[in-house]
């Protein structure tokens, strides 16, 4: 990883750096049900948020830097899951989009679904919703790109090592859409 | 042929029908354990009924009266349809497999066994379908229970005419 993990750039640098980084997401698109059509609603003309340098439809996860899970992760598919992150480099953010991936959705009762992806991989941004609308995962995007401009690499690693083997899940206070976040200057700001 | 013809011709030609019934347009024919497999050969055989597709096969949880085991044909030439269902004790449900006369029920028994543990006696590979490997238990029975519902209830209403207007 060369310089970033070791030295805290000073800020003028670090700013671009970090300008760079946010306007070139390469996204992981973990459709799973429902939701996955919205995501890819949120990618196409209308929505568009190829605008905000979100570029969808990585050719891999070793190429990606974002993962959105949208949609119902049942206890089959957790693995596949797990495999996709640990395959996608750091940096990498992961995007929570919809109820069913939140928590279980209309699926809380269910013998085969996971209730929370969050169990399986850390989570960035939650996108609350059934299914959350295209502006939702826009506002996500923001509030992502807002967090990884004002972020310092050097800590990023530092935090991603001490978690290993596991990740512990709350190392970095997760971000909700719509709870209040993008007003909330000490989420924004901390 | 009409929904009645087939059932009068399968308690013909079979002699396995032990009653009939009509709905929606499609005729359910209950037929004994041991006939099941004859049964679903000669739907597949004989030229008068041509059943080419069969559509599924799943099973019923009837609680105290066992399991239903429902397979449901369609004849593609003929464009008739036909559910034929047998019962099964609550306990050790088994019945004889039919992956040697439709080689595409595999899967639907194996789901019917991971689901409602039903033993398809014969199976080729009754291994787990989708569920995870570790899954224990089956889920659709009436009696699984739903650990989330059990530690806390719905709170939401069951029914829309309970809603006070
Ligand atoms: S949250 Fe709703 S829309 Fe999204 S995957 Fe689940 S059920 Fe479908």
């Amino acid at each position: 990883m060369g310089l970033t993990d070791k030295v805290n750039f000073p800020q003028p640098a670090k700013f671009i750096l970090n300008w760079g980084r946010k306007y070139s997401l390469w996204v992981m698109n973990f459709g799973l049900a429902c939701c996955a059509i919205e995501l890819i609603a949120a990618s196409t003309s209308r929505h568009d948020f190829i605008r905000l340098g979100v570029i969808p439809v990585a050719h891999g996860p070793r190429q990606a830097d974002m993962l959105v899970v949208a949609g119902t992760l049942t206890d089959k598919m957790a693995p596949a899951l797990k495999r996709v992150y640990e395959q996608i480099p750091e940096p990498k953010y992961v995007i929570s989009f919809g109820s069913c991936s939140n928590c279980g959705g209309p699926f809380w009762d269910s013998y085969s679904v996971t209730k929370g992806v969050d169990q399986i991989v850390p989570v960035d941004v939650y996108v609350p919703g059934c299914p959350p609308r295209p502006e939702a995962l826009l506002e996500g995007i923001l509030l992502l790109q807002d967090r990884i401009g004002k972020e310092s690499l050097k800590e990023h690693y530092q935090r991603r090592e001490a978690e290993e083997p596991e990740p512990a899940f709350t190392s970095t206070v997760p971000i909700v859409v719509g709870g209040g976040s993008i007003s909330d200057t000490s989420i924004r700001d901390e | 042929m009409t929904p009645d013809e087939i059932a009068a011709h399968l308690t013909e030609a079979t002699g396995a029908a032990e009653r009939s019934d009509v709905a929606h347009g499609e005729v359910s024919v209950w037929v004994p354990n041991d006939k099941w497999v004859e049964v679903a050969t000669h739907l597949r055989d004989c030229g008068r009924c041509h059943f080419d597709l069969p559509t599924f096969l799943t099973a019923v949880d009837l609680e105290e009266q066992g399991f239903e085991v429902v397979l449901h044909m369609y004849s593609v030439r003929r464009q008739h349809h036909v559910n034929v269902k047998t019962q099964l004790a609550r306990d050790e449900p088994r019945l004889p497999t039919l992956s040697g006369v439709w080689n595409g029920l595999n899967w639907c028994e194996r789901e019917t066994w991971e689901l409602f543990g039903i033993d398809f006696t014969g199976h080729p590979n009754q291994v787990k379908l989708l569920l995870p490997v570790e899954f224990e238990g089956f889920p659709l029975r009436k009696d699984f229970l739903l650990m989330t519902r059990e530690a806390k209830e719905w709170p939401g209403l069951k029914e829309p005419a309970e809603v006070e207007h």
